[in-house]
């Protein structure tokens, strides 16, 4: 399939369905009216298909400022709840979709929280939207395997067979990579464009224009969380940091250990998300 | 007849959509749907302009849906045409946000005709601000003389964005009406989530917007619209403007000149302790207190305190 065909393909997704554990505890928390929106929002947060899902809604023309809004919190503030709450109503669940990915939901989660981590300790503006991008930053994973399905899982057994990067398996199935996949649906779906850089560069932040900082900071999450072995995120090998990344964000070792440290903290408490609520 | 136009269809008996799709795609484009949730997602994302839906009176869920919807101004314009079973008694339509109605057994015949009139009357012209869709001028007044002809104790805010003027040169007007369009989604949803009831929302044209209030929940609800407001305004800045804190643009008399960030001015004009018995007044002391509230330089609100009619301050 050529480039052309596939990205139509691939844009003509309309939502990603989302994993039941989290739509459950998220109605519990939207259905009481005393909840404050934060907490509203930081469940939204534990899902990449709603987070995208709601950042596709505030950035869609009617609401009429289009690649604005990178953050959920604000999503909802322009959103309004009776939006949300609709949206979540229509959510599609996919049960299969616990099984295949439950570990890449994992790793997403586990990049979002590091993603944070690491924006704070370098003091970088907008922690909340360094998050977004990490948690969405395999989305493309997702759009190619729900697109694809039995060409994914060829990708997805070569990297076991022949010792493969999941990134090198999908270039050599697809001719693209999910980070392609991923930036080509987050611009179909009007998003901001830090998001849609970073997504497409999360592998080598070296080459976005505008965004390198971001760029790295996610490239680094995406190492260190596979490295501590939080979720599955499609090979079981940690490909090295790019170079790059070190010069970016002027990291050093020490830097690195106090990193990782406050990752160990906090990754046990985002466990607790995907979990499901009544077991 | 326009292509681009779009129909929502809701029903889960399939012949009625078999009927439905026969007669009205060749004119519009056509979305089926078995069930009202399951249309959100289409209906939030992409502007339908007619929703046809299989009406069940019983059916309190769908109705208490509906009724959420309709009541979001972008979308309250969505007219909806309800198909009725005439073996059912009617529904009680005082409870339903429905513009018309098609018995089942005329379907056939008639429905092109009702969805074509029914996409024509909405698109006249109402007393809508066509950026935001909020209520405009006409509505803004009778919503402030009646209360004050029922002796209702109100608070009534104006709104202002100052710094706008360079912002559009700058810029652009089409990024400032995005800026407006921000603004006006902002005021609405915190409004009405801290008081959904009989409160009001309206735009009488460019940055000045309106709302009111009960005046124990007004300030409270100025001070959120401001916060959320100075979090979410950088993101309408290009990212070298962002950072440096302002923007190079002219002023009135030609000169260059720097910036700030654009803040918002709010004030509040209520009739706790005064009495006005023409809307003329009480806006003018709202418009009076923005003003004050614009000689500050971070954004703020300020709320009137004088206890008489007198101009004493």
């Amino acid at each position: 399939m050529d480039a052309v065909t596939l990205r139509e393909e691939i844009e003509r997704i309309d939502t990603l369905p989302t994993i039941p554990s989290i739509l459950q505890k998220l109605l519990k928390v939207i259905g009481n009216p005393k909840v404050p929106l934060s907490e509203i929002s930081d469940c939204i947060l534990g899902d990449p298909a709603l987070t995208s899902r709601v950042l596709k809604m505030v950035n869609s023309p009617i609401y009429g400022f289009p690649g604005r809004i990178s953050s959920v919190t604000q999503a909802l503030i322009l959103l309004g709840l009776n939006v949300v709450r609709g949206m979540l109503l229509g959510v599609s669940v996919f049960e299969a979709m616990e099984k295949a990915m439950v570990g890449l939901w994992k790793h997403s989660l586990g990049c979002a929280v590091t993603a944070r981590i690491i924006a704070k300790k370098k003091n970088l503006r907008e922690p909340e939207e360094i998050s977004v991008a990490a948690l969405l930053h395999d989305i493309g994973k997702v759009v190619l395997s729900l697109k694809f399905p039995k060409e994914y899982k060829k990708a997805r057994a070569d990297t076991e067979q022949q010792g493969l990067f999941i990134f090198e398996a999908e270039k050599n199935h697809f001719n693209i990579t999910h980070a392609d996949a991923g930036a080509w649906i987050a611009q179909r779906w009007n998003f901001p464009k830090n998001l849609i850089e970073t997504i497409k560069y999360h592998h080598k932040p070296h080459l976005s224009k505008y965004f390198p900082v971001e760029a790295a900071t996610v490239h680094l999450s995406d190492i260190l969380v596979r490295a501590i072995g939080f979720g599955f995120a499609g090979d079981n090998f940690v490909p090295p940091i790019n170079p790059s990344a070190w010069e970016i964000l002027k990291m050093n070792n020490s830097t690195i250990k106090e990193i990782l440290k406050e990752m160990e903290e906090s990754l046990e408490e985002a466990e607790d998300i995907l979990v499901i609520p009544n077991e | 007849m326009n292509n681009s136009k779009t129909i929502v269809i809701i029903t889960k008996d399939n012949t009625l959509a078999d009927i439905i799709n026969r007669t009205l795609s060749d004119t519009y484009s056509v979305s089926f749907f078995q069930n009202i949730q399951s249309s959100f997602d289409f209906i939030y994302n992409s502007m339908a302009n007619l929703l046809i839906l299989d009406i069940n009176p019983d059916d309190t869920l769908t109705n208490n849906l509906l009724k959420g919807m309709k009541s979001d101004p972008i979308f309250c314009q969505l007219p909806v045409l309800a198909v009725v079973d005439e073996n059912s008694a009617p529904p009680e339509w005082q409870h339903l946000p429905i513009e018309d109605y098609i018995w089942k057994s005329t379907l056939e015949k008639e429905i092109l005709i009702k969805a074509n009139l029914c996409i024509l009357r909405s698109e006249r012209v109402v007393d809508i601000n066509p950026l935001t869709r909020l209520p405009g001028n006409v509505t803004i007044i009778k919503q402030i003389q009646q209360r004050l002809d029922n002796n209702e104790v109100f608070a009534l805010a104006y709104t202002d964005v100052d710094h706008f003027k360079p912002f559009n040169d700058k810029y652009g007007f089409s990024r400032g009406d995005e800026i407006l369009k921000m603004l006006g989604r902002l005021i609405l949803n915190n409004v009405k989530e801290a008081q959904p009831h009989s409160s009001f929302v309206g735009h009488i044209g460019g940055d000045d917007f309106v709302f009111i209030m009960d005046v124990n929940l007004i300030e409270d609800t100025a001070k959120t619209i401001i916060s959320y407001f100075d979090k979410i305004v950088p993101t309408f800045y290009d990212a070298e403007d962002k950072i440096k804190g302002y923007i190079e643009s002219t002023d009135r008399e030609g000169n260059k000149k720097a910036f700030p960030i654009v803040t918002l001015s709010i004030g509040i004009a209520h009739n706790k302790y005064r009495k006005f018995s023409h809307y003329g007044e009480m806006a003018e002391v709202a418009s009076e207190m923005k003003k004050y509230a614009k000689t500050f330089k971070e954004s703020s609100y300020t709320i009137d305190l004088r206890k008489t009619t007198d101009e004493s301050t």
